[in-house]
């Protein structure tokens, strides 16, 4: 082989190796290798057959943090985080520039998403869905943020989370 | 003069020519150590390498200059031990603006010696063209063996002692050179001519600013990736990366092959940015699948530098300052390739690690283990992250102690690797885009490539 070809050899060679490392890598999801997206909280989150009063509070709660994180425009797993402890509810209002009282509206509004997704995947009666809107539409800013900062409690005993309405869910039960 | 050259002064100079040169990617590795020591942002930490490719890139031409007016030997001499004393700074330095600081006198003292020596070798070994060479092998061999011996000191010392272990080598260098110095100083005369100087090529050395900018910016991105995304330990890295310097040396061999400059230049440059579109799209977070990449830039770049130097060099006299023209545009082309990535990959990779973590709570809170868990484990994450203040987390703590019941033992295993995947694909894809950006720049150097068969400067 003469100098020449050796040369168009070397050109076309390196050529064929960087198509096809590049094609290689693409065929094998090069391209798709990103973190999972996450859904829009403010886009509806259908609740996956709940049994049982654990499975229904959790739902709830699932709920609460959507409605909540649509109001303030983050993403759920972003608040659930962000409630996880006190010191990271202050990181977070002050990354967001978000008041307490911006965020205990949120939270709020989230409670109330959350009654209503409980009541259409028939986990909570009408008749129970009515008062519990109007206890957590009176209730105080502080309580309402206390309701999903103390998830722990709430999950552990839903009668802190469901409050006077236990009896009545307990009864709506499947 | 040539006659009268001993072995020791020709190993010293190509020492010298190594050293310098090796310095300018010897701190690769231990950058990530010094971000956290020196408790600085990855924006901040890269000006330890910008700095010293900056001012070495300013000074080498002026540097050539002046060595051939004040005599070779003093300068080369004055150069290595400016260096050793920058090197020292260095290596005591406990701020990041004093360890810039000193990494620009140390850049300053660098290219004093490495042009002082470019001027040296015709008279030590003979020949322009013999001294061209060695000149070339030696920056070659220092600026390959630097990030490996940089990760190695970082790992089994200190990053510290990466600066400190360069004062003795560089004194030891600059004990041979003294004897030239001296009689420089005693006969007045210089030890080569002056002669005028020609334009450089400046298409050559366009196209070695392009494809050195591309070969950083791979450089700088992989070790980032390896230690900041992927946790590797800085010697874990330095074998990985160890990878190019041997393909380098592999594609140095080809050298022989094909004469033509030009057909060499251009597969270079094609091998140098087909590797770094590998890297932006790597498929997995996996060690492995960074390994062909890494062999095409490496016989890739061992193609274009040599070819490309030796365009720049060839027929044009004097090669002391051709060769700071080629040593001007390689590290201009290591600031611009480091300036141009950085900002990009920094806000992507703040954007990713959001979105993974993200990503990964969600597959907590949709998971089946039992409430009580999902907080606790979003809790630990948190105290996780708040630990790791804004780097990519080790995640794996935020799950320790594993829970005693087996069943909700691997659920909980399961959801760390999910998480653990998550923070992974988020870390590899915010290199993307700079790799991709590195590649298209290395491509750009293909059109001086394809111009200087038409266009003579």
């Amino acid at each position: 082989m003469n100098a020449e070809r050796r040369a168009q050899f070397l050109v076309v060679g390196s050529i064929l190796a960087a198509v096809a490392l590049v094609g290689i890598y693409l065929a094998a999801g090069g391209s798709s290798y990103t973190p999972a997206k996450t859904q829009d909280p403010c886009k509806h989150r259908p609740w996956r057959n709940p049994e049982g009063l654990q499975q229904i509070a959790e739902q709830f709660t699932l709920s609460a943090l959507d409605g909540a994180a649509c109001q303030l425009g983050v993403s759920r797993e972003t608040l659930a985080r962000a409630l996880a402890t006190p010191e990271s509810r202050e990181r977070f209002t002050d990354r967001y520039e978000i008041s307490d009282a911006k965020l205990a509206r949120a939270v709020r509004a989230g409670l109330l998403r959350a009654v209503d997704d409980a009541e259409e995947a028939g986990a909570l009666s009408p008749l129970l869905a009515a008062p519990l809107r109007e206890t957590l539409r009176n209730i105080p800013l502080d309580q309402a943020i206390e309701l999903i900062n103390n998830a722990e409690s709430l999950l552990d005993d839903v009668q802190g989370f469901l409050g006077p309405v236990e009896g009545l869910l307990e009864q709506l039960l499947p | 003069m040539g006659a009268e050259a001993p072995r020791p002064r020709v190993a010293a100079l190509a020492l010298a020519v190594g050293l310098v040169l090796a310095d300018s990617s010897i701190v690769v590795l231990a950058l990530p150590e010094i971000y956290r020591e020196l408790d600085t942002s990855v924006a901040g930490v890269s000006w330890v390498l910008v700095s010293f490719n900056l001012v070495l890139a300013l000074a080498a031409v002026p540097a050539a200059h002046l060595a051939r007016r004040v005599g070779p030997g003093r300068s080369a001499a004055v150069g290595l031990a400016v260096f050793a004393g920058a090197g020292l700074a260095c290596g005591i330095a406990d701020q990041l603006s004093t360890l810039i600081a000193a990494r620009c006198v140390q850049a300053l003292g660098g290219a004093l010696a490495v042009t002082a020596v470019l001027e040296l070798l015709p008279a030590t070994v003979g020949s322009e063209r013999r001294a061209a060479a060695l000149w070339a092998t030696a920056g070659a061999t220092g600026a390959a063996l630097g990030p490996a011996i940089g990760g190695l000191l970082t790992e089994l010392v200190s990053w510290q002692s990466i600066f400190l272990i360069q004062v003795p080598i560089a004194l030891a260098a600059a004990v041979p050179i003294l004897a030239v110095a001296r009689h420089e100083a005693a006969t007045g005369v210089l030890s080569t001519e002056l002669r005028p100087t020609g334009r450089p090529h400046l298409l050559a050395n366009l196209a070695l600013a392009l494809v050195s900018a591309a070969i950083a910016g791979a450089l700088f991105l992989l070790v980032l990736l390896l230690i900041e995304g992927w946790r590797l330990t800085p010697i874990g890295a330095a074998i990985v990366v160890s990878v190019m310097p041997l393909a380098a040396l592999l594609g140095s061999r080809l050298d022989g092959l094909v004469p033509s400059a030009r057909a060499r230049a251009a597969a270079g440059a094609i091998l140098v940015s087909g590797g770094l579109g590998g890297l932006a799209l790597l498929p997995k977070a996996e060690v492995a699948l960074t390994l062909p990449p890494q062999v095409m830039i490496g016989i890739g770049l061992a193609l274009v530098l040599s070819a490309l130097t030796e365009t720049a060099l060839s027929g044009r006299a004097p090669q002391a300052i051709h060769g700071g023209w080629t040593i001007s545009a390689r590290h201009a082309g290591v600031v611009i390739g480091i300036l141009a990535v950085t900002p990009i990959f920094t806000n992507d990779i703040a954007e990713q690690r959001s979105e993974a973590i993200d990503a990964g709570t969600a597959v907590i809170l949709d998971s089946r283990v039992p409430p009580l868990l999902k907080l606790d484990l979003a809790q630990k994450i948190e105290s996780r992250l708040d630990e790791e203040k804004g780097k990519v987390p080790t995640i794996g703590p935020a799950f320790e102690p594993l829970p005693d019941d087996p069943a909700e033992r691997d659920e909980v295993v399961q959801l760390r690797d999910e998480l653990q995947d998550q923070l992974n694909r988020g870390a590899t894809h915010a290199f993307s885009p700079s790799f991709g950006l590195a590649a298209l720049i290395g491509l750009l150097s293909l059109i001086p490539i394809a111009l200087a068969r038409r266009v003579e400067l």
